[in-house]
Formats: C-alpha cells, sequence, structure tokens
C-alpha cells in the first residue's frame, strides 16, 4: 500500500536559455511528499517553480536530474495519467469545440467511452453549472466559464490525483465558494488533490499542508496551524470589572500591551512563562476572561519567509 | 492506436472548422457542377493520329483531360492544404493547450502520428471528392471507365504526406506555421520540379560533370512529387511503362526520416 500520492527526490530542473548562457534554477533539489487522501497547497511567488513541478510530475517537462513519482508509479510512466486530472493555468481549447464536445475529446483521450462517457460529461456540466451553456463553442465562454469548464475537464475519469493550477482564476466569490466545495467532497471520498494558489486565503480554508516554495527550494512545509502559529505571543482579554484595576505599572511588570479597550497582547520568552504570569494577575485580583496564543495569516507567514529568503539570498 | 485515432478524428474536425476547406469545397463543386452541366452538350472525339504520327484512342483523350483536370484541381487543393493545415502543430504546441494534451495518458509518438494522419486525412478526403467526380462525370458521359485514374488520389495524398511531413518537423523545431510553410512551398513548387528537370535533361543543359554529380545526389534525396504526381502517375493512367518506383521509395525515406527527427525531437521537448 503506497501512503503518497506525490513523492520528489532531489528534484532540479535547469532552463537554459537560447545559446546556454543564462539558466535558471527552476527546481532546486526539491524533495517532497504527499499523502494520499489530503488537500496540498503549493505557494509560492511568481517563477517559484510551482507550474514547473506540476508540469514535471505530470511529463509535461522533464527533470534535468533527481527522481519522481505520482501514486508509486515513475513519472516516465504515462499510463499512470489515466488515475490523474489536471488543470492548467490558462488552459486552452480548440476554439471550434463547443463545452460538450471538449469533455468528449479529453474524455477519449482519458480512456471513457460511450454511455459512460456521456452519463460523466452530464453529471460534471451539472456540477460546474454549465449545462445550459454546453452546445456553446467554447470560444464565446467567459473566464469563469472557462475555468469551470476546465475542472470539469479535469475530474473526467474520477482521477485519484487531481492537480489544479490557479482553479479559481477568474471565477467569482459564489463560484469560487462551490469550486472549494467541490473540492472538499472529493478528498472527502479519499482523493488527493495538489493545489497551486495564488490566493493564500483559500488555501488557508481548504488544505490539510502547505509548501512554500522560492526560486525553486523548498522553504517550509507544514499544516496551516503550524505555519501560521506564533510562538509565545498572546492575546488576552480581561473581567469587565478587572480593567479598572490595571495600572500602568502592573501593564509594565507583566509585559502587557494595550490593542484595544477589550485586549492586550503579551510577548513571553518561553511557554513556561505562561502560568506564573496567570497565576501572578489572578494574585492581583484580575479576572481573565479569554486566553488565547496568537496566530499570523498564512499571507503573514509567507510574506515573511519569502522577505527573510530573499535576504538570505543577497 | 485508439488515442491516435481520436486525434486523427479531432484533426479532421479541426480542419473543416476552417473557412479555407469549405471554401475548396465550393469551388470544386462548382467546378464539377460546370463539368457536369457541359458533358450533357453533345462532344464528340475524333480518333486519329498525333503530330509525331503515333495513333491515340477515344480511351488516351478521356484518360488526358481527366489527368488534366485534376492536376490542376489537386494542385490548388495541396497548396491550400499546406496553407491551412501548417498550423496544426503550433496550435497544438500552444501553451495551455499541450499542457492538456500531455496531461492524458497519451504518448507523444500518439499525438503527433494522430495530428500527421489527421491533416492526410482531410488532404485525402477533399482530392477524392475531387477525383471521384471527374471520373464520374468523364465516366459516364464518355462510357470509358478507366479505373486506373483513381490511383490520382493515392498519389497526389501520397504528395501531400511529404509535404506534411516537413511541415511537421518545422512546427515541431519552431513552434510556428510560417517556416514550414514556406519549406513546404518551396520543396512543391520549385525544388522538386527544379531537380526534375535537371535530372532528365542532363544532358542537354552544358555543365560539369560534378555538377551532374549535384543534380543526381539531390535527386535521391530531395522527396520527388513532380515525379510522383506527373510521370508516374501519367503513365499508370495512361497505361504507359512504369520504369522505375524510385521516386515512391525515397520520398517514402523521407517521409519516415523526416517523421523521425520530428518524434525524437517532440519527445524530448519541454512545454
Amino acid at each position: 500500500m503506497i501512503d503518497n500520492a506525490v513523492e520528489t527526490y532531489l528534484l532540479n530542473k535547469i532552463y537554459f536559455s537560447s545559446f546556454g548562457k543564462k539558466k535558471v534554477n527552476a527546481l532546486n533539489e526539491l524533495n517532497l511528499s504527499v499523502k494520499k487522501g489530503t488537500i496540498f497547497g503549493l505557494l509560492g511567488p511568481n517563477g517559484a517553480g510551482k507550474t514547473t513541478l506540476i508540469k514535471i510530475l505530470l511529463g509535461i517537462t522533464f527533470p534535468t536530474s533527481g527522481t519522481a513519482s505520482i501514486l508509486g508509479e515513475d513519472i516516465s510512466n504515462f499510463h499512470v495519467k489515466q488515475l490523474v486530472g489536471y488543470l492548467p493555468e490558462n488552459h486552452k481549447y480548440p476554439a471550434y469545440l463547443t463545452g460538450e464536445s471538449v469533455l468528449y475529446f479529453f474524455g477519449r483521450l482519458s480512456g471513457l467511452a460511450g454511455v459512460q462517457l456521456k452519463k460523466r460529461s452530464e453529471e460534471l456540466l451539472n456540477l460546474v453549472k454549465l449545462s445550459e451553456w454546453k452546445k456553446t463553442k467554447v470560444k464565446n465562454y467567459s473566464k469563469g466559464m472557462m475555468q469551470r469548464l476546465g475542472l470539469a475537464q479535469a475530474l473526467l475519469n474520477d482521477p485519484e490525483l487531481l492537480f489544479l493550477d490557479e482553479p479559481t482564476d477568474g471565477v467569482d466569490p459564489i463560484g469560487r465558494k462551490e469550486i472549494r466545495d467541490i473540492l472538499i467532497e472529493l478528498k472527502n471520498r479519499g482523493k488527493t488533490i495538489f493545489l497551486n494558489s495564488h490566493l493564500l486565503s483559500e488555501v488557508e480554508l481548504i488544505t490539510d499542508r502547505v509548501g512554500i516554495l522560492n526560486k525553486g527550494k523548498l522553504l517550509r512545509e507544514g499544516n496551516v496551524k503550524e505555519l501560521t502559529e506564533r510562538k509565545e505571543e498572546y492575546k488576552i482579554r480581561f473581567g469587565d470589572e478587572s480593567i479598572n484595576l490595571l495600572n500602568p505599572e502592573m501593564l509594565a511588570r507583566f509585559s502587557l500591551i494595550k490593542i484595544n479597550d477589550d485586549y492586550y497582547s503579551l510577548r513571553l520568552n518561553s511557554g513556561e512563562e505562561v502560568n506564573k504570569i496567570i497565576d501572578g494577575l489572578r494574585a492581583e485580583g484580575i479576572s481573565i476572561k479569554e486566553f488565547v496564543q496568537q496566530k499570523n495569516t498564512l499571507e503573514d507567514m509567507f510574506i515573511s519567509l519569502i522577505k527573510e529568503s530573499e535576504l538570505e539570498q543577497k | 492506436m485508439n488515442n491516435i485515432f481520436i486525434i486523427t478524428w479531432f484533426t479532421l474536425r479541426e480542419a473543416f472548422s476552417r473557412k479555407v476547406f469549405l471554401f475548396f469545397f465550393a469551388i470544386s463543386t462548382f467546378l464539377l457542377l460546370l463539368l457536369f452541366i457541359s458533358s450533357t452538350g453533345n462532344v464528340k472525339i475524333f480518333i486519329g493520329t498525333n503530330s509525331s504520327g503515333s495513333n491515340f484512342s477515344s480511351d488516351f483523350f478521356v484518360s488526358k483531360l481527366e489527368l488534366g483536370m485534376t492536376s490542376i484541381l489537386a494542385w490548388w487543393c495541396i497548396i491550400l492544404s499546406i496553407f491551412s493545415t501548417s498550423s496544426f502543430i503550433p496550435i497544438m504546441l500552444e501553451k495551455g493547450n499541450i499542457d492538456l494534451l500531455l496531461s492524458k495518458p497519451v504518448s507523444r509518438e500518439q499525438l503527433l502520428l494522430g495530428k500527421y494522419f489527421g491533416g492526410l486525412l482531410v488532404v485525402f478526403l477533399n482530392i477524392a471528392y475531387i477525383v471521384l467526380g471527374i471520373w464520374l462525370i468523364i465516366s459516364i458521359k464518355f462510357a470509358m471507365w478507366n479505373f486506373a485514374f483513381l490511383w490520382a488520389i493515392v498519389f497526389f495524398t501520397f504528395s501531400f504526406g511529404i509535404l506534411y511531413s516537413i511541415i511537421i518537423l518545422s512546427g515541431v523545431i519552431t513552434k510556428s506555421s510560417i517556416l514550414g510553410m514556406m519549406l513546404a512551398f518551396l520543396v512543391y513548387t520549385i525544388l522538386s520540379p527544379a531537380v526534375y528537370f535537371l535530372y532528365n535533361n542532363l544532358d542537354l543543359i552544358g555543365v560539369s560533370n560534378s555538377i551532374k554529380i549535384l543534380v543526381k545526389i539531390f535527386y535521391y534525396i530531395i522527396p520527388q512529387t513532380s515525379v510522383i504526381d506527373n510521370y508516374l502517375l501519367n503513365n499508370l493512367v495512361l497505361g504507359l511503362p512504369v520504369v522505375s518506383y524510385q521516386p515512391i521509395y525515397v520520398s517514402l525515406g523521407f517521409i519516415i526520416l523526416t517523421m523521425g527527427i520530428a518524434l525524437s525531437i517532440f519527445k524530448k521537448k519541454d512545454f
């Protein structure tokens, strides 16, 4: 039984300019594993190597060195793609096809045929709310419609592993929510989803694990909670009567900083000091209503991590 | 095999979605109608001797008529097909399109071969429409059924197959349609006829031995669409002896080599 849907080992990709003078390290000794049945979000600024990684995993681009596998099979085995779905960024379909015929074409290439393909296409067109437009040529589709058709195309073969590159690009907020719901539903059915996105707030909402990639290097990987936790920083809310008891001397003694009328922040050197502070405050007769460890948003963490990495490289 | 068939079928659909093929179809139909209308008149064939004193029969005349008409239309068909099919590969290789195709369980060989056969099928259908149309009208009119004339379908399609392999190779390398189109035109309208002419008139042209050797080398390297469409087809249709099928073998070898290079480049290319 294979636990990982995606595995890479020391994966390198170097792009050379036309005359071989300039080279760009799109991926730099990348080691990554994505567990089956999870949603993995890969984040990174433009040019970080996110799309290159997906393209290598799907055999669209070849690695310079290193190895990679999907669903336990080496990426050179194209038959494994029968179990994979992919929605590329800025995908294009032949303009002369209708939404329905796009699904027919890619369905046939995915190994589906006959009644099974027809039924599956109709289900998916319903799911992405394009049934009414199925006879319309795709050249007349809006960006959001193209994106929804792309998702339907990626789901045609009921894939075990789904690669999505900016899936909500150009989709309105309601459509985004619908796409998120579809992805969560797929995860609940045991599917693995590998998501590239710039929309950090969205990634935060649905992913189990997140990787941060910059200039081809994996800077950090973990679950959203681990990555966004701010160590030893807390937010405190006191009982209404207690606020009057707090004086400047007490605030300085307990290292409390007023955020607003309700909340105070507390920064400690180690987690062991937490109990001391709580005991000390209680001894002064101050009641505590709320005591919460502070969190970064994924965006805060992402920006600071990328900045740190840029500084290190300078 | 199934994947090649699907890609071939959709290449055909792509071709027919283009106006150039509809235009060609309309022109062909118009000319066939004209031929049909004019053939309903009272046409008489006089059998006699030509200027060199040899006999020519009504069969010969009918075959010549068929060939003459078909050559003009097929020439147009091939020129238009070069123009139209030259963008098949560049469009397939566009970012966002090729990514999707390669993400499916399809090998790169299947993709390229599917595109090749798709293009061939388009031209085969167009040429078959013209040739069968002309053949039926003239055969009915003169009550002479020269089945050898139907070789024209195979020969013109084969000629296009040579040119299309050049278009595919160029498309894979440059991702552009212009160079492929220019190369195909160059081979079809200049190189092949020129080499054919020079080879057959070497003794009449006062050139050095080294030039003669060079022309002979080119004759065995450059695909010989002119020989196939003219000499070979003429002789087969008119019932004259064919001395050598060498141009077919050279051209077939050229297609295999060109497609082989295109495949090996395509298999290693990053998209």
